[in-house]
């Protein structure tokens, strides 16, 4: 037997650890989900209304940044150690990372949750309260410890990233002429565009965002650090998706009983993401006034090629799971579809995470068209999309993956095998019913992000079905996603308590077309870097300049700045005297 | 189907009835499902088409009654 704890038992602690973070944020970030549901449609109201943002903004930080990312650095520890077969480099530098992690990920919880108390206490001379949800645009302005804490989590990331590099990078000292594992080769992909896309939100938040929370300048540029949270904002969506897209293409082939169909289109794939995912973000800018029509729509042809990953790996994906059905005797044009281990949960998850993330691209495909985006911007139908994408293609394949995971990295077989069938079927059906709703909702001009979406004087009028049907079905659909990540917990928790057994081995899908067939100048991590990062300056110089041309880099005018000027002339005198001399 | 004594996620190597190699292998079926994927993504444009531009008049979201 050689399951993960058996290979790297230091390594699997750490793992473990990421991945019990990951599923608390999970816990507390969907009962404010279901609060939400509940309260939108006036059926249970438990928050005032002006709470409700505290809680929403809970929701987005705790489930979008926080869970996705601590089960992202769990897999990818995972990952890069599994298929370099090396140990990291020291246990107590990982430990630090993920302390980082933890540390600032408290910070911005405390700050948010500090906001539901009548009195708030009072730090740094403001009273704690961070309900500015999780896009944190300004004007809204959170505690300086909420803006602080994001930073440090996302300082953490980035340690951690390094930290994969160096095994990385060792390995490759130690074979010089082996092709890089897919595993890491996915990781490492991914990190780069992580940090590439990140630097913009780390300028947000330390240049403007906190030193105006905490009165060292008077204003910002709104418009300034909307668009740089969203040159971020789009490649973050892609870093949830990274490590869903890894387990599609590494775990689902296996568990069909077949092999990767191709090792090279899947490095295509994450390089097109390494090239792509930032030079998109003004898609979500496509209503903002300011930017000029020009660079939106440059932005959407980028956006739109960014599809064509995502086909790839749908065709890849599937091709992979055919393969197993066919060896396994699957016979006829879509008579296979029957020989898949549909009564595995890890495979089930899977499965229906990618098909409704199918069903996202549709929705997709209307978010990033330029003139019918103004369709359903800022609706309910917005919600409706992501909760297909981040809330189901990704929270639905990590928690059926962690139906695999938590036996690797505890040596304790799963609790429950029908239980967790249970849970991945009940999650799926519950966000048909929720979504659709939504989208449709979002159709009559349904608002998001309200406590009351119902306004005196004004009806949404349904052209089939009514608000009340609707509102049914998202509640309907909210109770069966609370109910199933009820029974996630209960089944991971049980797991955790019980004894170890019989795990299955540590391994990933073989691979029907290997590295081998594919040029080595896609394992040219450098030269793709470099790429995108042209890329990016064409997509974003022109517009940045133009924002900061009218709107100033603090607000319009230099006011803003008064008190940041005299250290600028402190400095600038001790470099024109260290020049001097 | 793996047996139901599997743990979750174990391969289903028993179950391997043959070995299909890269050339032997023709995923005819995963045509097949893109296909009727693409049918339905046109088709649901041109419900959309139909439903809300030619439906409603040129006002972005919802009608102030
Ligand atoms: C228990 C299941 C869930 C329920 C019932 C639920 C419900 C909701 C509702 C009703 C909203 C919209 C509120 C509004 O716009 O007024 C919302 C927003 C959101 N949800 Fe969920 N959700 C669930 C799970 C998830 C998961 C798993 C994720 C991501 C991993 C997620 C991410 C988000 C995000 C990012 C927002 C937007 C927050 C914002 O507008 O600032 N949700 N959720
Ligand atoms: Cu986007």
């Amino acid at each position: 037997m050689t399951s993960y704890i058996d290979q790297f038992p230091e390594e699997a602690r750490l793992v473990k650890a990421a991945m019990v973070s990951a599923f608390l944020a999970l816990a507390v970030g969907a009962t404010f989900g279901l609060l939400q549901v509940l309260h939108r449609t006036g059926m249970v109201r438990v928050l005032s209304s002006a709470d409700y943002y505290t809680a929403l903004t809970a929701h987005g930080v705790l489930l979008a940044l926080t869970f996705t990312i601590f089960f992202l650095v769990a897999l990818f520890t995972w990952g890069i150690t599994t298929s370099l077969d090396r140990n990291l480099p020291s246990m107590r530098f990982a430990w630090g990372w993920y302390g980082t992690m933890v540390v600032g990920a408290l910070m911005a919880v405390v700050a948010i949750f500090a906001g539901f108390l009548t009195e708030p206490p009072t730090l740094l001379g403001e009273e704690l309260s961070a309900s500015v949800l999780f896009t944190f645009y300004a004007p809204l302005q959170a505690h300086p410890l909420f803006y602080l804490g994001l930073a440090i989590f996302v300082i953490g990331t980035w340690i951690a990233g390094y930290d994969w590099f160096r095994t990385y990078w060792a390995w490759k000292r130690d074979n010089p002429d082996e092709r890089t594992p897919l595993p890491a080769f996915m990781a490492l992909t991914t990190m780069l565009f992580w940090w590439l896309s990140s630097a913009g939100v780390a300028i947000a938040i330390v240049v403007f965002l906190l030193p105006w929370s905490l009165g060292i300048v008077d204003s910002v540029n709104p418009l300034l650090t909307r668009t740089l949270f969203w040159f971020f904002g789009h490649a973050v969506v892609y870093f949830w998706l990274m490590p869903a897209y890894m387990l599609w293409y590494i775990l689902l082939p296996k568990l069909s009983g077949g092999k990767l169909f191709s090792d090279p289109l899947a490095r295509v794939v994450f390089v097109l993401f390494l090239l792509l995912s930032t030079p998109t973000g003004i898609h979500h800018q496509y209503m903002d006034p300011g930017i000029a029509e020009g660079f939106k729509f440059i932005v959407m042809v980028n956006t739109m090629f960014l599809l064509l990953p995502s086909l790839l790996t749908a065709f890849t994906v599937v091709a992979s799971m055919e393969h197993g059905a066919r060896q396994r005797g699957g016979t006829g044009k879509l008579r296979w579809l029957g020989k898949l281990p549909w009564r595995d949960p890890v495979f089930t998850g899977m499965a229906l995470s990618g098909l409704l993330f199918a069903a996202a691209g549709f929705s997709g495909m209307i978010n990033a068209g330029m003139n019918i985006n103004y369709l359903v911007h800022n609706t309910f139908w917005i919600v409706g999309h992501f909760h297909l994408t981040v809330g189901t293609a990704v929270a639905l394949t990590f928690m059926a993956g962690s139906y695999w995971f938590i036996p690797q990295v505890t040596g304790k077989p799963l609790w429950n095998r029908t239980a967790g069938l249970v849970q991945v079927l009940l999650w799926f059906l519950g966000m048909v019913f929720m979504s659709n709703a939504m989208h449709r909702a979002g159709l009559l001009g349904v608002p998001r992000r309200t406590a009351e979406p119902q306004y005196e004087n004004f009806a949404f009028e349904g052209a089939i079905g009514s608000v009340g049907e609707l509102d049914a079905q998202v509640v309907l659909g909210g109770t069966l996603l609370a109910i199933s990540t009820i029974i996630f917990l209960v089944t991971i928790v049980m797991t955790m308590l019980g004894d170890r057994g019989e795990v299955p081995d540590n391994s990933y899908a073989g691979t029907l077309s290997g590295p081998e067939h594919s040029p080595a100048i896609l394992d040219n991590l450098k030269l793709w870097t470099a790429i995108a990062l042209v890329l990016i300056v064409l997509a974003y110089s022109l517009p940045l300049a133009a924002i900061v041309q009218r709107g100033g880099l603090f607000g319009p005018g230099i006011d803003g700045i008064t008190r940041v000027l005299p250290p600028i002339d402190t400095i600038g005198g001790l470099v024109e005297w260290v020049v001097g001399r | 189907m793996s047996q139901p004594t599997d743990p979750p996620g174990t391969p289903p190597d028993s179950a391997i009835e043959r070995e299909l190699t890269h050339d032997e292998f023709d995923p005819i079926g995963t045509a097949v499902l893109i296909t009727l994927y693409f049918l339905i993504l046109v088709g649901m444009w041109l419900f959309t088409y139909f439903v809300e531009f030619l439906g409603n008049g040129p006002t972005v979201v919802g009608v102030i009654g």
